[in-house]
């Protein structure tokens, strides 16, 4: 092979069946969402194709006869509400465990870890009675409450590894000058933390988008519901699935996720390398 | 009768979306259906009292926005109570359920799609609405709803059954013609396989972990005098009757179906159908209403028969069986009750927007149902007939012949049923291995629940 | 002194939604509580003793251990591969890493409904490719399924093995993308002082890997296997969208075990006892890894 054929393919020959492999259901979703449903159920038609138009009803129905745009909404301001109280609460705490001398820290760095071994569908019962003790039932609120609680624990582990990696002597430099600890943090550390802070944004957004086992069972009203648990109870009727409108309502949050993690990519990067392992 | 806030032509208009897609063309029943005897009296929004339920998405989109745009309002209006209703995906009852009791707060009524014995303890005792409505309608419920809701042991309703679906099979007239046979029993059904599966039409009947496959091989076991426990609730599933409708199973597969019915999912009977695949399949009557909606080609040869015959009888099982529960931390139990019972007296308007789906636990409830079903237009005209049959006559309850219980309830839960008859029917275990397997599994569980006191 | 209030609020997060729950699912383990009721009687380990009896349990966790070693190391294989061919810039790099990134977007609940449909037993696409690219006697001879052939293609749900891979490999997609770009961050992080010194010391190509790049990136690798053996461990939502654990209750794992027998049947203190499970196992496997990557750092 010439020198330059074997540049040309080289990491392509290598990405693009990945790619391929990764990405083929979706192309699959976007011909299935605007097919018409009679065409999916005859055998004889092309899956990867149109053969009898292209239509829009599903997803006509999917943004009229179910409260789609509601969903997008409720998971969009969960999303955004938990990432914040991940910051506020995972920024000091693993600020403070990297700093944390002895054995401590990474003991409770470990132990944080450890929360990830429950799983949720153990862990729903209890909380459900936490929900409604607080009055949360049904409401964005128990999300909101208890999605952290998933977040924060690997918020926290990776923030701690990430500011092992921040030299002392710059908030030192900062103390001498007369700031607070406090003040150095915010002024000094954060800034320079960017890439970590995003890396837990992406992170815990897309935990929280994933979530549907405390969303389908603390919350019952389908306008209150988020993506994941409003998609399968409406169009889903019994044994009838809306095929057509359940791939057009993966896609349409999926796709601008996507291009949302890859441009963050480079950031995102940054994060990890002066994060978890240092 | 008196001034309404209603009136009588927006009732009618509003009912008429219900009637229009049952194919009636007229609204005279419906109207009738809720009109709650005596004036709409509140006509402002501050209603007193409020009244919550869950229930599943229905498959009829339509009864879902009758119930909800419709019944309740009248029904809250008559009453001075705002109803809400919350629809969840029928996957998601078990979770939520169980939620609500952990929570002990929830929702004042709650629908489950098959009984749930063992949620006795949490719930109230429904008995009063039993007595309600009896007096109400001067009759009785039939005896499925009486053997899914009650408990002999402790005397008490742990549910009440407003409705069930009946579950009759669903096949191609066409296709069956073509080999010259009927699915008049299942004999009929082992003849004919073959033919059919030569002509690229096999038998659909599933043996996978989910609602569908349980429903039908429970009631392919009680054609054959085959059952999970016996009226004295004993485990008796190991039987020469077991071994036999295995055996039945097993060449019925083999000759007459392929192996995609191990990996259903409750839909799949259905796509198998709508493909133009499929030439039989056990299902509620969603299998030929998609159809007419979509407009499938073969729609009109869609035949609904009750099941086969068996060697020993011809009787089927409940395709769901709605049971509503009151939470014993209900705030509002006598509305709820009031809910349910009226629910049960005006049943007409459930049936009719329902499409036949839902059919009623006290058939006096909807008296001519033979008259609807006769009614509707879809080819070939008269098809709906039947089912009033199937309902009455060849409909049992799980657990038949004894009552619903927490062990059967397990039983079916796990798909314990359709795994025996896919272990057969692979070859992984002679039909005597797995009756006597089984009847180990189920002796543990009956011991179980006994225990627990709960049977 | 500042320390523990800032550690404060995440302490008291986790153990107050966290911890306490789990305390009272272990209790719940030991109780005889039935259909989300959140009391019963003491049973010590009748629960336990049950279950471990149990032919279902048993394969779940025989299939939660396999499941979870196989997908992860085809992703742990199939994340380096990508991450070392993404590091180089070409052209398209950018709209390949977009396609590769989203099974990671895509809600999984969602995502895992439309894997029903592409691994459905009649309308399966990838059955619809072997059929009319004919190539699906070659796929049958190759890979030994039994039963096999054009008019009967594999049943990618309703066969216990072919279930088996199914549900591996939908766990396998859905973490690659992350796992990827963990690697990636791996990768970039090594100085570029180390290629320099490997370059003077005259490693290049496969021994420069074997013996610079590997090593380096192993702290990484394992955490990305870690992860990927707690969220794929954890995980219910495959293998109960795909096959509910069947065929004849064939494909379960213990996390949908634990859900079928403790909120579908009721029997809810078994099903604490089996979801109680994992939590020892994994428990070690974490603690291991963790201590085994801190010691493969270089300092």
């Amino acid at each position: 092979m010439s020198h330059a054929l074997r540049r040309f393919l080289g990491p392509r020959a290598v990405v693009l069946p990945f790619a391929i492999v990764l990405a083929f259901p979706f192309y699959w979703m976007v011909i299935t969402a605007f097919k018409k449903t009679t065409e999916l159920y005859d055998l004889s038609s092309v899956p990867f194709w149109w053969h009898d138009g292209v239509t829009f009803s599903n997803i006509r129905d999917l943004f009229q006869n179910t409260p789609y745009v509601t969903w997008l909404e409720n998971t969009a301001l969960v999303g955004v509400i938990v990432v914040a109280i991940t910051l506020v609460v995972a920024l000091p705490a693993g600020y403070a465990l990297a700093r944390l001398s002895g054995g401590w820290g990474q003991t409770m760095g470990v132990g944080i870890f450890l929360t990830y071994l429950v799983p949720p569908t153990l862990l729903f019962l209890p909380l459900s009675r936490v929900i409604s003790d607080l009055h949360l039932s049904n409401s964005l609120g128990s999300l909101i409450l208890v999605y952290p609680s998933f977040t924060i624990p690997f918020s926290t582990w990776l923030l701690m590894g990430f500011f092992k990696t921040i030299p002392p002597e710059l908030e030192d430099a900062a103390l001498i000058d007369g700031c607070s600890r406090i003040q150095a943090l915010i002024r000094i550390v954060f800034p320079i933390s960017l890439p970590g802070i995003l890396t837990v944004v992406i992170f815990s957004f897309s935990l929280v988008v994933n979530e549907f086992i405390y969303a389908i069972t603390f919350i019952s009203s389908s306008h209150n519901r988020t993506l994941s648990a409003g998609v399968p109870t409406d169009l889903i009727r019994g044994d009838l699935v809306l095929w057509g409108g359940v791939m057009a309502a993966t896609l349409i949050p999926s796709i601008p996720l996507a291009l949302l993690y890859n441009a963050f990519l480079n950031r995102f990067i940054a994060g990890f390398t002066g994060g978890a392992f240092r | 009768m008196a001034e309404r806030k209603l009136t009588r032509k927006e009732l009618v208009k509003r009912a008429g979306v219900g009637a229009a897609a049952v194919g009636l063309g007229g609204t005279a029943g419906l109207e009738k259906a809720f009109a709650f005897a005596g004036p709409h009296r509140y006509t402002h929004n501050d209603l007193k009292y409020s009244l919550s339920i869950l229930q599943w998405v229905h498959f009829v989109p339509a009864y879902d926005k009758w119930l909800d745009g419709t019944y309740i309002k009248a029904w809250g209006q008559k009453n001075d109570c705002d109803v809400t209703i919350d629809h969840i995906n029928l996957t998601e009852l078990p979770a939520r359920a169980a939620a609500e009791v952990a929570a002990q707060s929830g929702h004042d009524l709650f629908m489950l799609l098959n009984p749930r014995a063992d949620l006795e303890d949490q719930v109230i005792d429904h008995a009063p609405i039993v007595q309600e409505v009896n007096n109400r309608l001067k009759s009785k419920m039939n005896d499925l709803a009486l053997k899914s809701t009650y408990n002999p042991k402790t005397k008490r309703f742990f549910g009440f059954s407003d409705g069930y679906v009946p579950d009759p099979v669903v096949w191609r007239h066409d296709l069956w013609n073509d080999v010259g046979e009927s699915p008049a029993t299942w004999d009929h059904v082992l003849k004919a396989a073959p033919k059919l599966k030569a002509n690229g039409h096999p038998i659909g009947i599933g043996m996978s972990n989910e609602l569908d496959s349980n429903m039908a091989n429970i009631a392919l076991m009680q054609c054959f005098g085959s059952y999970i426990q016996n009226a004295k609730h004993q485990p008796v599933i190991n039987s020469k009757n077991t071994v036999n409708v295995l055996k039945y199973m097993k060449n019925l597969y083999e000759s007459g179906m392929t192996n995609e019915i191990f990996g259903w999912q409750p839909a799949s009977n259905n796509t198998y159908l709508y493909s133009g695949k499929g030439s039989l399949i056990l299902n509620a009557i969603s299998a030929t209403r998609t159809p007419e909606q979509l407009g499938l080609p073969f729609s009109d040869n869609l035949w609904i028969w009750p099941i086969p015959a068996g060697p020993v009888q011809r009787l089927g099982l409940e395709h769901v069986m709605g049971v509503y529960v009151i939470w014993k931390f209900a705030k509002q139990k006598k509305l709820a009750m009031q809910y349910l019972a009226d629910l049960e007296v005006f049943y007409k308007g459930h049936f009719l927007n329902s499409q036949f789906y839902n059919f009623p636990s006290w058939p006096k409830a909807v008296p001519n149902v033979g008259k609807y079903l006769a009614k509707d237009t879809h080819k070939p005209v008269g098809k709906y007939t039947i089912l009033g049959r199937i309902a009455q006559r060849y409909t049992a309850n799980l657990g038949y012949p004894g009552y619903s219980n927490a062990a059967v309830s397990e039983i079916f839960n796990t798909s314990l049923i359709p795994s025996m008859f896919a272990s057969v029917a692979q070859g992984k275990s002679t039909p005597e291995d797995a009756a006597r397997t089984a009847q180990a599994q189920f002796a543990g569980i009956f011991k179980k629940w006994r225990d627990a006191g709960k049977m | 002194m500042l320390a523990p209030v800032l550690i404060a609020p995440a302490v008291i997060f986790i153990l107050a939604l966290v911890g306490l729950p789990l305390l009272l699912a272990i209790y719940l383990a030991f109780s005889s509580a039935t259909s989300g009721s959140l009391s019963g009687h003491w049973v010590g380990l009748a629960n336990f003793r049950h279950e471990w009896g149990n032919a279902i349990f048993q394969r779940a966790l025989w299939n939660t251990f396999w499941f979870t070693v196989i997908s992860q190391v085809i992703v742990v294989l199939g994340a380096g591969i990508l991450a070392h061919a993404l590091m180089h810039p070409f052209r398209g790099r950018w709209f390949l890493r977009f396609l590769i990134l989203l099974p990671w977007a895509a809600p999984i609940a969602l995502g895992t409904i439309a894997f029903q449909w592409i691994l459905d037993p009649t309308f399966s696409i990838f059955n619809w490719i072997l059929v009319h690219t004919h190539t699906i006697g070659a796929f049958c001879s190759a890979t030994g399924i039994s039963n096999c052939s054009a008019t009967s293609p594999p049943n990618w749900v309703g066969d216990p093995t072919l279930a088996r891979i199914s549900i591996i490999l939908v766990h396998a997609w859905r973490i690659l993308p992350f796992a990827t770009v963990i690697f990636i961050a791996g990768i970039a992080s090594i100085p570029t002082e180390v290629h320099d010194a490997a370059a003077i010391d005259g490693a290049t190509g496969l021994k420069k890997f074997w013996y610079v790049s590997l090593p380096l990136q192993l702290p990484i690798a394992i955490i990305a296997l870690l992860f990927g053996i707690v969220f794929t461990a954890t995980d219910m939502t495959v293998a109960y969208v795909l096959t509910h654990g069947g065929p004849f209750n064939s494909t379960h794992m213990l996390t949908t075990w634990a859900f079928t027998t403790g909120i579908e049947s009721g029997s809810l203190g078994e099903g604490a006892a089996v979801s109680l499970f994992l939590l020892p196992v994994l428990a070690v496997v974490a603690i291991g890894m963790l201590i085994a990557a801190k010691r493969a750092e270089v300092a």
